[in-house]
């Protein structure tokens, strides 16, 4: 195990290393000035020479990567520049949007796929199978911010039963962040849940077909048992692996669906810190998001062994 | 002065008018704007940004001019001028018993401060030659600046009324980008980065009739959908400025809202690099001119919002001159025109389109249509805007783009033969340099008339139409700005009729 561990924090912190090089070089010749974006298109060549060496982009490849790196290793990210405050202080605390949002959409994924994704698998091709393949079909299909939208207008412009996007903040209205966030967490949801209902069906299906489930219903266990005992458990390790892969990529910025509810989350950050040649914040974000999905790519990896005590961790 | 005394005036009229028709503004009340882009830091003297300027501006900082919801220049912090006959030395006096929101007061000392700080060496401002012009600062008593310049600039009085130009505390400014201090009506309370900016009514305002709402909030909400859901879903009050105009005609039809359709500084023009074949031929340009429907274009791309220009200057600034008619449509005329300069069968070219502005976008592949009629094949590429400002902008790779120009009174950039464009012509300059001379309205209006004249007649650019200032808002908000004849939304004098 403990090896295991050193071994995968090795491998983290050199992808983290190579992913640095890559987003700097990246952004580095990526054109666009961000103080010709910062001061506007009639701004004097001396305030723009002046800014560029107030940011420290006139400084070479080397040295500006040099300073990045040095303020990482001091555990101090640089300040924004849009925002003038510490990128790790805008990432946490966006981070408090995006993180619930990310849980949420997961838990409603989990809520409706797994259910549904039983039912189908055990009524294989059956009308209820089709009805559930039909939903999934169309899930599949829909784009995230356009079934947002949707549901902005049904509920919110309609209805009038949620505010239409933005977010009061944890400390100020904890049930208002709350509600904010369901519609979002929803819309992504939903979605998400279409895959995982269609490979939840399918490894169920697999599994149902296995001998030891024949052996299980043969020595007279009750068909519930033998479903959600013997054969949900083995059904659930592909499951668990896409999972991993949603939530990290929830993590990694909702971004389209943070646009349309005006969420001010991680994604809506990067976003916006790309239109601005935000640098800082882009740098910071990109090896952030990086990090997330290699850790929750890990608990899966955990997780794995919890599900099936075959599976060991070397 | 007399200026001064004609707006005390209207004033005066306007409030008669108000009150006789039982419409006395009420104190009180919340107002939450919805404004697309979130602010690069709130210092307008640290960055040109128009999303600063749109948040901060009047509201939280004054200058010591300001320009009104007519497009005039009005006294701010500054209660009257008077101009030497020469042109050279500009008297201020100030306002008495001004203070800051942290308590400072303001004075002449402080604007001297100002003023400096705008001129220094290794000064952030991205307009220090606004003040650079200054020669010699002189404040006589606590409530006198008098300032001489280097050579009379008849924008000088205008550009103190510039974002560039507002008046910070000596002691609170250091914070400025984070947490800005002013004079204005309403105070900072909190930007909630990514979402808003809050501020409440400054309770010490040097009027205290105004401001008349308690607490205004800024939203920041990119996307014109959102912000249309925004406020049907009453999230908002108020969409500051609204960026797709086919959404206005949804909210007309409805009781509950009310649209005001006015006229902003932006000029939308099919920027054209004047330096590159076949551009650099004035009789193509003038064919390009005579090949665009402007009409056809506002209803395309804007819905019908937005007037027609026939250069670069605004209607609703000072010394207006109607040039729409210079180049009609016509292109028949425009044919022949490219057959004169040697293009009988037209010619290619490519049109870069800032992919972050929708009606650039939209009037670009519109005016590719159009163009295309009169033998001009058009290659659209979009580009992203951070590179749109390093291509186009800097490097001037371009052949033909498609940009607002958002400052008012920026004539001045067509003087500037390394300017994106790359419009080189001594009459301009020596027009433009007349204009900036001249001491009296009269000789200011007959230069700056003429400066809009040259580059209609040069077809500098493809001048196509002033991008509406459309605002769409709850039909109880009285007293909004019509028009924007400046990058601001001044929340002073707005009230709410509940």
């Amino acid at each position: 195990m403990l090896r295991y561990l050193t071994q995968k924090l090795i491998t983290l912190a050199l992808l983290l290393f190579l992913v640095s090089i890559t987003v700097f070089s990246v952004l580095f010749v990526l054109p666009g000035d961000p103080a010709q974006i910062i001061l506007g298109v009639n701004a004097t060549p001396e305030s723009l020479a002046t800014l560029r060496a107030d940011l420290g982009l006139d400084k070479s490849f080397m040295g500006q990567y040099g300073d990045w790196v040095a303020h990482l290793l001091t555990g101090q990210s640089q300040p924004s520049i849009h925002y003038k405050m510490p990128v790790s202080e805008l990432i946490l605390s966006r981070l408090t949007v995006t993180g619930p949002m990310a849980l949420l959409a997961m838990l409603f994924a989990v809520a409706i796929s797994l259910p549904f994704g039983i039912y189908a698998a055990r009524n294989q091709n059956r009308p209820g199978d089709v009805t559930v393949m039909f939903f999934t079909q169309l899930g599949l299909a829909t784009p995230e911010f356009w079934f947002g939208i949707l549901l902005i207008l049904l509920f919110s412009v309609q209805l009038g039963w949620f505010s239409a996007g933005g977010f009061p903040g944890w400390r100020v209205d904890f049930w208002g962040s709350l509600r904010a966030l369901l519609l979002p967490a929803f819309a992504l949801g939903v979605i998400r849940a279409s895959i995982l209902t269609r490979l939840t069906r399918s490894s169920m299906l697999e599994v149902l077909g296995e001998d030891y489930v024949r052996t299980a219903r043969a020595k007279g266990l009750t068909e519930r048992t033998v479903v959600y005992v013997h054969a949900l458990r083995n059904a659930l390790i592909p499951v668990l692996t896409i999972m991993g892969l949603q939530l990290g990529q929830l993590l990694a910025g909702a971004i389209i669906i943070e646009n349309v509810y005006f969420l001010p989350g991680l994604g809506r950050l990067v976003f916006s810190a790309i239109g601005q040649r935000d640098l800082p914040v882009v740098r910071d974000i990109v090896l952030f998001m990086a990090a997330a999905v290699m850790l929750v790519n890990f608990v899966v990896d955990l997780a794995y062994a919890f599900v099936d005590p075959r599976i060991k961790l070397k | 002065m007399k200026k001064a005394l004609l707006l005390g005036l209207m004033i005066v009229l306007m409030a008669t008018a108000a009150w006789a028709a039982g419409e006395m503004p009420k104190k009180g009340g919340n107002l939450t704007i919805c404004v697309a882009d979130e602010p690069p830091g709130l210092d307008p003297t640290a960055s040109a940004s128009a999303a600063i300027d749109r948040v901060v501006y009047a509201n939280i900082f004054e200058g010591l001019t300001k320009i009104d919801r007519t497009g005039k220049y009005v006294p701010g912090l500054a209660l009257k001028w008077d101009i030497s006959t020469d042109g050279k030395v500009v008297t201020f006096q100030l306002r008495k018993g001004v203070t800051f929101h942290n308590g400072e007061p303001f004075n002449a000392a402080v604007a001297k401060w100002n003023i400096e700080r705008g001129a220094a060496e290794g000064t952030k401002n991205a307009h220090p030659e606004f003040f650079r012009i200054i020669e010699k600062i002189e404040t006589p008593d606590d409530t006198t600046l008098k300032l001489t310049l280097k050579n009379p600039d008849s924008l000088f009085i205008v550009h103190m009324a510039e974002g560039d130009a507002v008046m910070l505390p000596m002691k609170g400014y250091e914070n400025t980008a984070a947490h800005p201090i002013g004079t204005g009506p309403f105070k900072f309370v909190a930007w909630n980065r990514g979402d808003r900016v809050e501020m409440a009514r400054n309770e010490k305002y040097w009027n205290p009739q105004l401001p008349y709402l308690d607490k205004v909030t800024y939203r920041f909400i990119g996307d014109a959908s959102a912000m249309a859901s925004a406020l049907k879903a009453g999230d908002v009050d108020i969409i500051g400025w609204l960026q797709a105009p086919e959404l206005a005609a949804d909210f007309v039809k409805d009781k509950r809202f009310k649209v005001l359709s006015g006229s902003s500084v932006a000029e939308n023009i099919m920027s054209t690099n004047n330096k590159v074949a076949p551009f650099d031929n004035k009789l193509v340009r003038q064919a390009m001119a005579h090949a665009i429907d402007r009409k056809a274009v506002i209803d395309l791309v804007m819905a019908g919002y937005g007037t027609p220009i026939g250069s670069h200057w605004p209607p609703v600034t000072p010394y207006y001159e109607n040039l729409t008619g210079k180049f009609p449509y016509d292109p028949q005329k425009a044919k022949e025109l490219l057959a004169k300069a040697g293009y009988p069968n037209g010619f290619e070219a490519t049109i870069k389109l800032p992919a972050i502005y929708a009606y650039s976008k939209r009037a670009g592949e519109v005016i590719a249509d159009m163009l295309g009629q009169v033998g001009i094949k058009l290659k659209i590429e979009l580009v992203e805007w951070g590179v749109w400002l390093d291509r186009v902008f800097k490097q001037k790779d371009f052949q033909l783009s498609m940009i607002g120009h958002a400052e008012a009174w920026d004539i001045g950039i067509y003087a500037n033969p390394n300017y994106y464009f790359q419009y080189d012509s001594k009459e301009f300059r020596d027009a433009y340099a007349n204009a900036l001379k001249a001491t009296t309205t009269e000789e200011q209006s007959k230069w700056f008339k003429r400066c809009q004249e040259i580059v209609a007649e040069d077809a500098v650019n493809g001048y196509l139409f002033v991008i509406p200032s459309l605002s769409v808002m709850k039909a109880d908000l009285q007293n909004w700005w019509k028009d924007y004849p400046t990058i601001v939304l001044d929340c002073t004098e707005v009230w709410w009729k509940k």
